[in-house]
């Protein structure tokens, strides 16, 4: 994969930085000369005036989902990837509520938090105004979100990444291309909609031009002749994107950082057999022999943890019983053995000379490696949960699920 | 180049070019656009200055301010870059002028209320969603995260439904 380039990384952070400024920049300037500094401009799109808030909105997303989609069918950047890094998890409640509240706020102040930066920084002072709200808002609420009633709504129905190809469960490869040509079709409707409500509604202007209708052929134009490359390029069965990616595998400092950091959002699996597993195991880990994980169910588990398996030596591939669970499954890489090496083995003091990122990769090392084997005694394994599966709740709603 | 205030891109050539910016941004950073994450370092950084004792007694406040300090954050150095690109973009297209926008006939002091108002209520519904128009709908629109999809409906929603209350404000 070449791309992304993770910019933010330790070694180029500085440089990255600076890209962040020149995209910031591209981003200010283009929203401004679409409009989207004026709040009148914003808020006609509310009174169907001026549709230029679906037509940028709904353009930029087309625009930017099949580069993404037709970049990844020729196997140059990791979708997934930068989708679970760049989008935050679906939590559906929340995100319905919050974004009409949004939406309330928008059509109140005129404008959206980022047009807002824009309308401040071409000196509008209501512009100043939001920016103030927005930050000011932002503070209050995170100052009260720790109280039960809001941290309920908060934290309600946490989907975990989801994405439009996995509900339509449409294969990896072709799901995000027949979804894009999908999304495509459906934004140039909207937008022959939006041409026709404005004709309807919107008072001409005097001495506007007339609407440049060969700039809105072009952009159709390559529109479809993007989303038909993309769903070529995934259909395609060979060249480099057809080289499967194998199953994601974690390092042992990866899986160290999620057992440490997020326990919640992980599910380890220790598939070696019992008395092994009962020795030493990483923290948190379920003990399933492999011949016992038929039992666990993964295939109508809640697909919210990512399961990592952890083998008695570098696994190839899940087990079919693991691979049918609807969420992420990742492989320890190097099984039992390399997380022995990795976290129950203090590592040899770096040598004199040694550079920052080695000192600080071997300080936390040396920091997992004590707090894992300072507990003398494992406490007892946990014994494999799924004998009996509980009766699966009928009907939604509630904290479950 | 003569300027026209009132003279903008084409809409479709300005989704287009937005969606080239939020590509540049995946590719390079491995991210999307934000406008929301950077205000509230920034905002929890200057309480913390003024009201350490605030920031401390609130679980939230503290652990924004343990994320880092909002010069560490890729997101505050975006936020500085838009903020710039607006105003070469203001200033060339003759739009850079100290003004309220409003309707003519709205008095200046109900619609710099409104402005507070509507964005002290975007600041806590950016919160609840995890992301505004920009991190979430834009961002995570293009990537077809689900709950990013539902949340762009509801903007649309919340904004046609509260349209009419505040019709008289900016036409």
């Amino acid at each position: 994969m070449t791309f992304p380039f993770w910019s933010l990384t330790a070694e180029s952070r500085e440089l990255g930085l600076v890209a962040g400024v020149a995209i910031g920049f591209a981003f200010g300037f283009v929203l401004e000369r679409a409009g989207f500094g004026r709040a009148q401009k914003l808020a006609a799109q509310f009174y169907g005036t001026d549709m230029t808030v679906l037509k940028v909105m709904f353009g930029a997303i087309v625009t930017a989902m099949l580069g993404m989609v037709l970049l990844s069918g020729l196997g140059l950047v990791d979708l997934r990837a930068v989708a679970d890094n760049a989008t935050s998890g679906t939590y559906l409640w929340p995100m319905v509520v919050g974004g009409f509240a949004l939406g309330v706020g928008f059509i109140v102040s005129g404008y959206c938090p980022g047009t807002s930066m824009v309308a401040m920084a071409s000196g509008k002072i209501d512009g100043l105004m939001t920016v103030v709200g927005v930050v000011a808002g932002q503070v209050i609420w995170t100052g009260i979100e720790h109280l039960p009633a809001i941290s309920r709504l908060q934290n309600a129905s946490d989907l975990g990444h989801v994405y439009l190809p996995d509900l339509l469960h449409l294969g990896p490869r072709a799901g995000p291309a027949i979804v894009a040509l999908a999304v495509t079709a459906m934004a140039v409707a909207a937008f022959l909609g939006a041409d026709r409500i404005e004709k309807i509604l919107a008072k001409p202007a005097p001495g506007a031009p007339a609407r440049a209708t060969p700039a809105r052929r072009a952009v159709f134009a390559g529109f479809a002749a993007t989303a038909l490359f993309a769903l070529a390029a995934a259909a395609l069965p060979t060249g480099s994107a057809a080289v499967p990616a194998g199953p994601p595998r974690l390092t042992p400092m990866e899986l160290a950082r999620r057992v440490l950091d997020e326990p919640w959002k992980v599910r380890v699996l220790d598939l070696r057999p019992m008395a092994d597993c009962a020795a030493a195991r990483v923290p948190g880990s379920e003990c399933v022999p492999a011949d016992q994980l038929g039992k666990l169910r993964l295939a109508d588990a809640n697909p919210a943890r990512e399961i990592v398996l952890v083998g008695g030596a570098d696994l190839s591939a899940p087990p079919p019983a693991a691979a049918a669970y609807p969420g992420r499954v990742a492989l320890l890489d190097g099984g039992f053995p390399a997380w022995k090496v990795f976290a129950l083995e203090a590592p040899p003091p770096p040598a004199a000379g040694a550079s920052a990122r080695e000192l600080d990769t071997w300080r936390l090392r040396a920091g997992i490696a004590a707090a894992m084997t300072g507990v003398k005694a494992a406490p007892p394994p946990p014994m494999p949960s799924g004998d009996a599966p509980a009766p699966r709740k009928k009907g939604g709603g509630g904290c479950g699920g | 180049m003569e300027r026209d205030p009132d003279r903008f891109w084409n809409p479709y050539l300005a989704g287009v070019a937005l969606g080239l910016v939020l590509l540049g941004s995946y590719l390079v950073m491995g991210n999307g656009l934000g406008a929301s994450g950077a205000s509230l370092r920034l905002g929890v950084a200057a309480l913390g200055v003024v009201a350490p004792g605030v920031v401390e007694r609130s679980p939230g406040l503290a652990h924004a301010w343990a994320g880092g300090h909002p010069f560490d954050f890729w997101l505050s150095f975006e936020i500085l870059g838009v903020v710039l690109g607006g105003f070469v973009g203001a200033y060339t297209s003759g739009r850079l002028k100290w003004e309220v926008l409003k309707a003519p006939a709205f008095p200046r002091a109900k619609r710099l209320a409104l402005a507070l108002l509507g964005g002290l209520i975007m600041g806590a519904a950016a919160r609840v969603s995890r992301g505004c128009t920009s991190g979430q709908a834009l961002s995570g629109g293009a990537l077809l995260s689900v709950g990013s999809w539902a949340f762009m409906f509801s903007v649309f929603g919340g904004g046609y439904a509260f349209a009419w209350f505040v019709r008289r404000q900016l036409r």
